[in-house]
């Protein structure tokens, strides 16, 4: 089932759910529409055909009892992981989320782990309807008691995912949905991050470090090839958005100089804001030019015939880029 | 059941003195309600879980919970004072109904491990307005979990009546999800005990949800820093405080002498043990 080299990020989520519950009995899916279809994404199939309905849980279409009855099974000694089907339908969950998932090991006096996964299909460019091609991940970030993963490439997604599964402490796991069958990916520059936690070089360089996460590093990518001869960039690839790596930046920002930070979610109040506000607190006398932040503007996210306007595309990183290193 | 009834409270007393002086920072007392939570608690047994809502301090003192360890949380000191393993009871959810989930999730959890046991779950009449509550009734319905729903109706939702809370109780609302349920008053342990028992047996031999409805009694505020008086009758506050469980229990046990006045100077030693060590750890 699981191909050698995972060739689309869908495809390798599903190979990590089948080694997950292949190798620990006490992992359980629960999600909308994962068992029989094998979800709205099709991450899922397979699974309850070989692990059966008591592991694969078809839910009931309320999210709130989702993440509830998966904190109840967690304190029972299970691991289960959640789908929820798109980003824009967490937010019933969202209280069982921060005031319960995120405070039960402080509640219990740090007596209890609580093995929980929550993986949220998100981002936008696949000319959704309303609620499903938003990027929340800062409400999450901002939450103290949950672990934040936004994987970008399909091989991080399955260790991520693995490392999610037996942390011990509630993950928001976030898949971007425009990779999940993606197979034509930019050339990445192999590095292996400093820890299961940290953010992986994907692209060395000398001029600038941008700094991405998810799908959006795709286009930053190809804004470096595009730009290559001309400045040479560096890609820091985020991977966790809480805790977040930033050392890795720091280091690099000290090499290069410069830092952009590129993301898909509203710029105001987010994961950019709080990187580029640490790298002036420890990292501002390195800098040769101010940071700047891509990201869309605070906007209701637009219908898709305007989606390619409001989304951070290749021009817009190139531009930004020739400006900061002019 | 006298004996729980009496500590309980007699920590509740201790606690809202203390709160007083400013020693605890908030209490929520469980006057009144002594009867229906030792008598329910007594009846599911030592071996359930119970995920309790933030009033169960008759409940964690049948589970054995000392005073100073319920009393920690509203001094400031941790949120769950007691080990929840260990006394089978688990910290205190004070974003109501949200522990209804955890109980049907743990419920149908122990069934995939095939270790199927009862677990039990409170909450208040004010919780079954929250969306959680309904969505954990119309689950544990659909999953069959095994897991007995004690709702405590004291009457108020801080400020709300129960009359202006729903149009059906909340007995009647189990139903429409499909779970078999009780309405019973709360005041007489006995009977209570007897009626919780029916309903933790239906659970337990059907390996399907139960819900019973206390009809209990509030008799002090929804916390130390509520001012009840300002929306409740004083008519209703003193035939509130004239019904006191605990009172009227006691009074009936010592006249058909199944307890005396010994046994009673005994157990209000122990008391005054317990409030001493409470003024000892918090009083300042």
């Amino acid at each position: 089932m699981t191909p050698e080299t995972p060739t689309c990020l869908a495809e390798a989520i599903n190979g990590a759910l089948h080694h997950l519950m292949a190798g620990d009995e006490s992992v359980v899916l629960i999600g909308q529409d994962i068992g029989r279809l094998g979800g709205v994404f099709r991450v899922t199939r397979g699974l309850q055909k070989r692990f059966g309905d008591s592991r694969v849980r078809d839910a009931l279409l309320a999210e709130s009892s989702i993440v509830g009855q998966a904190i109840g099974m967690a304190l029972c000694g299970l691991k289960p992981i959640c789908e929820i089907q798109f980003e824009g339908f967490i937010y019933p969950a969202m209280n069982q989320i921060v005031t319960q998932a995120a405070r039960i090991t402080t509640r219990w006096n740090e007596d209890q782990p609580l093995h929980l996964v929550i993986r949220i299909p998100v981002g936008g460019g696949i000319r959704a309807v309303e609620h499903h091609s938003e990027s929340n991940e800062a409400y999450f970030a901002h939450t103290p008691g949950l672990h934040v993963a936004f994987p970008s490439c399909p091989t991080d997604a399955a260790t991520m995912l693995e490392y999610s599964c037996n942390l011990g402490t509630p993950v928001v796991f976030f898949e971007p949905k425009r990779l999940y069958w993606n197979r034509k990916r930019q050339l990445r520059d192999e590095s292996e991050p400093r820890s299961a936690l940290g953010a992986r070089t994907v692209r060395r360089g000398s001029d600038i470090t941008v700094v991405a996460y998810g799908a959006v590093l795709e286009e930053v990518l190809a804004a470096g090839n595009q730009l290559a001869g001309t400045v040479d960039i560096e890609v820091v690839d985020l991977r966790w958005i809480a805790p977040m790596d930033t050392d890795t930046v720091l280091a690099s920002v000290r090499r290069t100089g410069r830092l952009l930070v590129v993301h898909e979610a509203v710029g105001f109040g987010g994961v950019g804001a709080e990187l580029v506000a640490i790298v002036a607190e420890r990292g501002s006398h390195d800098l040769k030019s101010p940071m700047r932040r891509l990201a869309p503007p605070r906007r209701v996210y637009p219908p898709a015939e305007d989606e390619n306007t409001y989304l951070i595309g290749v021009p817009d990183i190139v531009g930004a880029i020739k400006e900061m290193c002019g | 059941m006298l004996h729980h009834m009496l500590v309980a409270r007699g920590i509740d007393d201790e606690a809202a003195l203390l709160q007083n002086q400013g020693a605890v920072d908030l209490w929520l007392s469980c006057r009144g309600q002594e009867a229906a939570q030792v008598a329910s608690a007594m009846a599911v047994g030592e071996a359930a879980v119970i995920f309790p809502s933030y009033r169960e301090h008759a409940v964690a003192v049948v589970r054995g919970v000392d005073a100073v360890s319920l009393v920690a949380q509203w001094a400031g000191r941790t949120y769950c004072g007691w080990n929840p393993r260990r006394h089978r009871l688990f910290p205190y959810t004070l974003v109501v109904a949200a522990q209804t989930l955890h109980a049907v999730g743990y419920a149908i959890g122990m069934r995939i491990k095939n270790a199927a046991e009862t677990v039990v779950v409170y909450i208040g009449d004010g919780a079954t307005s929250e969306g959680d509550m309904s969505e954990a009734m119309n689950l544990a319905a659909v999953e069959s979990a095994q897991v007995l729903f004690i709702c405590q109706n004291n009457g108020w939702a801080i400020s709300k009546p129960s009359r202006e809370q729903s149009l059906t109780s909340i007995a009647a609302r189990a139903n429409g999800f499909g779970i078999r349920s009780w309405s019973v008053p709360a005041d007489d342990p006995v009977a209570t005990y007897l009626h919780c028992l029916e309903a933790r047996h239906h659970v337990e031999t059907t390996g399907s949800p139960g819900l019973i409805e206390l009809q209990t009694t509030r008799i002090g505020g929804h916390s130390s820093s509520d001012s009840h008086a300002s929306y409740r009758d004083p008519e209703e506050l003193a035939a509130a405080a004239a019904g006191d469980p605990v009172t009227r229990y006691r009074q009936r046990l010592l006249r058909a002498r199944i307890v005396d006045a010994d046994w009673l100077d005994r157990v209000d030693a122990e008391v005054a043990i317990a409030r001493r060590r409470l003024v000892a750890e918090f009083g300042r």
